[in-house]
């Protein structure tokens, strides 16, 4: 359920602005020879397929005493003929860096960029229900009109919110959850009926 | 008594049917870590610095720090209960407390929640904790008398409605009594006391409030508590949110004292929130702006221009020093923007001084404008006279023959020394206290025993009331040593002296 609320890569903060300078230069390297897609996609490959996949490459990515040789060898015999050079030849930059460790929080700051660059807005939509294909495209219509970006949905069910829908866009919440609204609600009418209390007590009580 | 449940049922049906559904839209973060009353948060990128958010078990927290990539919190309550990635909501609103007359009479923690078991507090009134103090513009100068009740700090450093005045001095030197002796003075004169518990031991604060009612003190008081078990940011906001209860009656042209007992606990608190926020330390680790913590807090005490109704806020910090080093940090700096200092020493309370005051260092910037005429005349060259006294007991220990002038100071600053002692939870009105200064500094117990000047005082103000009263409703009413009121003084002093043989007390 609060799959949307983690975020796995900002735990440590310096890691995140470390990504960050990285992919920026990552995705003006990849601009300048016209592949920026295509980088992006094996960037996430790499990361989705292979260091999530093989903890033995996470681990030696990560360490300290493989020296910055046996990793440039390592990383040309696992990516060297299936990937594009140039994330093989930044691969080998951020080894000789001894930034390898960081690979995770390149690419997520590699994606957040790129979305901007495009004009395009993650929105992450959680419901009570599952989506269907209509309600998918007019909450993608409706938040694209309003944001004026093209948008992309990531959807999670969370039944506890009953109905209705929460969307984040960045840091803002819009909830029009039924449990929300109820709790709300139930909030409102509490302050609500103690100040009636306070002011006409009289009419409450007979003697 | 019943209630009527038709009654209460249409005002919930009511109130349901108002309550409209707009789309909560709320900023959010997500909790990266959480410990000793603070947590840092990712996300609530569109926060502002002091803006209030709110953790999943209803904690309320303030955003403290602001940076890059994520944003410290203090938290005031439960910290125990958030949990890493938890989401955090920003309110959009300032942190605001209680305040009205529903807060008279309560005590309450910092942030308004009732610790007397007396129910919820009933108002709708409320005012932020923080605010920018008053402007110059929004202010008088400070005349009217605040009477603490205590004759050595009525006589020598007069406090008026306005004033800061800083209490200070070693730990069990009676710092707290001065504010507590204060409070109950102010009975039947319309003023509302704050009494700010920070960082104290529980069982004492108790103590202070079994003491309040047990001198009907607790009618016009409020006690704010932030205990010693209280979590640091609880105890930092305390004597903000004191203050902001305190001004409710300022600005509606009432008068309030609050005592924050104490500020140096304050001070320890907030350091330790800007050490695990990782703000740089400074001196003594105290973080670079825990003077303007300090100053803002004290700012905001003011008497206010008539235009704005004339209320005041009196405020008594209270500061405790460790050996009597007065020149470390925080007590240099609150000393700095208070109007003056009541000097506290040990060495005067196990002498049997008390309140242990040492005239010499202690002032009130305010001075004689926040005395009524009468006490003006009578406590006059009391402060400078009594400094004197004490060089000159020193070189009386030398055992030198003194001429019979020196003697006569001598004898005459031993009786005003004894004079001017004073049991705790006995304030003396004002014009008790001419009636005895006036004994004392016009030499009339001069003939009286040392020993004996404390129980010659008790028997004289009985006297007074029993045979003068008309005396007394005259200097009630005139406030002032006019020709009259010397006159029958004197006359009172003289038929009481006739007919009284001085008892030496046992000490």
């Amino acid at each position: 359920m609060k799959e949307a609320a983690e975020h796995d890569t900002v735990l440590d903060t310096g890691a995140e602005q470390l990504g960050k300078t990285y992919a920026r230069a990552l995705i003006g390297a990849a601009q300048s020879a016209g592949i920026a897609d295509k980088i992006i996609d094996q960037l996430g490959v790499v990361v989705d397929q292979y260091i999530a996949g093989s903890p033995q490459l996470r681990a030696a990515f990560a360490s300290p005493r493989l020296d910055e040789n046996e990793k440039v060898r390592v990383i040309d015999r696992i990516f060297g003929e299936e990937f594009d050079p140039l994330l093989v030849k930044f691969l080998k930059v951020m080894a000789g860096r001894g930034r390898l460790a960081h690979v995770n929080a390149v690419r997520s700051a590699a994606d957040a960029i790129h979305d901007e660059m495009l004009g395009r807005l993650v929105a992450t939509v959680q419901t009570a229900v599952p989506l269907d294909d209509a309600l998918r495209a007019k909450i993608e219509e409706q938040i694209g009109s309003i944001m004026q970006k093209q948008v992309r949905l990531s959807e999670s069910v969370d039944p506890d919110l009953i109905g209705g829908m929460v969307i984040r866009v960045g840091d803002r919440v819009f909830d029009s959850s039924v449990s929300n609204r109820l709790d709300t609600m139930a909030r409102r009418t509490r302050s609500g009926f103690s100040s009636q209390l306070l002011h006409r007590f009289g009419e409450f009580t007979s003697e | 008594m019943k209630f009527s449940s038709d009654e209460i049922a249409s005002v919930l049906q009511q109130e349901i049917e108002q309550f409209d559904s707009k789309i909560d839209v709320r900023e959010v973060g997500t909790v990266l870590e959480v410990g000793d009353g603070i947590a840092r948060v990712y996300g609530l990128s569109g926060v502002m610095a002091g803006e209030m958010v709110e953790f999943p078990n209803g904690a309320i927290g303030l955003a403290f720090n602001l940076e890059e990539n994520s944003v410290g919190v203090i938290i005031l309550g439960d910290y125990l209960t958030i949990e890493e990635g938890n989401e955090v909501k920003a309110l959009g609103t300032l942190l605001s407390v209680p305040s009205g007359d529903a807060v008279v009479g309560r005590v309450l923690d910092p942030l308004g929640n009732p610790l007397d078991g007396k129910g919820p507090v009933q108002t709708d009134t409320t005012r932020p904790v923080e605010i920018i103090a008053t402007g110059v513009a929004e202010r008088q100068p400070v005349t009217e008398p605040m009477q603490t009740g205590i004759k050595a700090i009525d006589a020598m450093t007069p406090i008026g409605r306005g004033q800061r005045e800083l209490v200070i001095g070693d730990r069990k030197t009676g710092k707290t009594a001065i504010g507590i002796d204060t409070i109950i003075n102010q009975k039947g004169k319309g003023v509302k006391c704050f009494y700010v518990a920070i960082g104290q031991k529980d069982s004492s604060v108790a103590g202070i409030i079994d003491a309040l009612e047990r001198y009907g003190a607790m009618e016009y008081t409020t006690v704010v508590v932030a205990g010693a078990s209280t979590p640091a940011p609880l105890q930092y906001v305390a004597p903000y949110a004191g203050t902001a209860m305190a001004e409710h009656f300022m600005f509606n042209g009432g008068h309030a004292l609050v005592v924050y007992d104490d500020l140096s606990k304050q001070a320890t608190a907030y350091r330790q929130m800007s050490l695990l926020m990782r703000r740089p330390p400074g001196r003594e680790a105290y973080p670079g702006d825990v003077f303007y913590c300090h100053s803002r807090l004290l700012e905001r005490s003011a008497k206010l221009s008539e235009a704005l109704g004339g209320g005041s806020i009196t405020s008594l910090p209270i500061i405790e020093t460790l050996e009597g080093e007065v020149s470390a940090y925080i007590p240099t700096n609150v000393i700095s923007i208070t109007d003056g200092q009541i000097y506290l020493q040990p060495d005067l309370f196990f002498a049997g001084i008390r309140p242990a005051m040492n005239a010499g260092i202690s002032v009130s910037r305010v001075g004689g404008a926040a005395q009524v005429k009468a006490m003006k005349k009578v406590a006059g060259g009391l402060r400078l006279d009594l400094a004197a006294f004490r060089a000159l007991e020193a070189f009386a220990q030398l055992g030198t023959d003194l001429d019979a002038a020196t003697q006569s100071q001598l004898d005459r600053g031993y009786r005003m020394v004894e004079l001017l002692k004073q049991p705790q939870y006995q304030p003396m009105s004002v014009t008790d206290q001419v009636l005895s200064l006036y004994a004392g500094t016009r030499g009339f117990i001069d003939d009286v025993p040392v020993k004996a000047v404390q129980q010659w005082e008790i028997d004289f103000q009985q006297f007074a009331r029993d045979k003068y009263s008309d005396l007394i409703t005259l200097l009630n009413e005139e406030q002032d040593l006019t020709d009259e009121v010397v006159e029958k003084i004197e006359a009172c002093i003289a038929e009481f002296k006739s007919g009284y043989k001085p008892v030496e007390s046992e000490m």
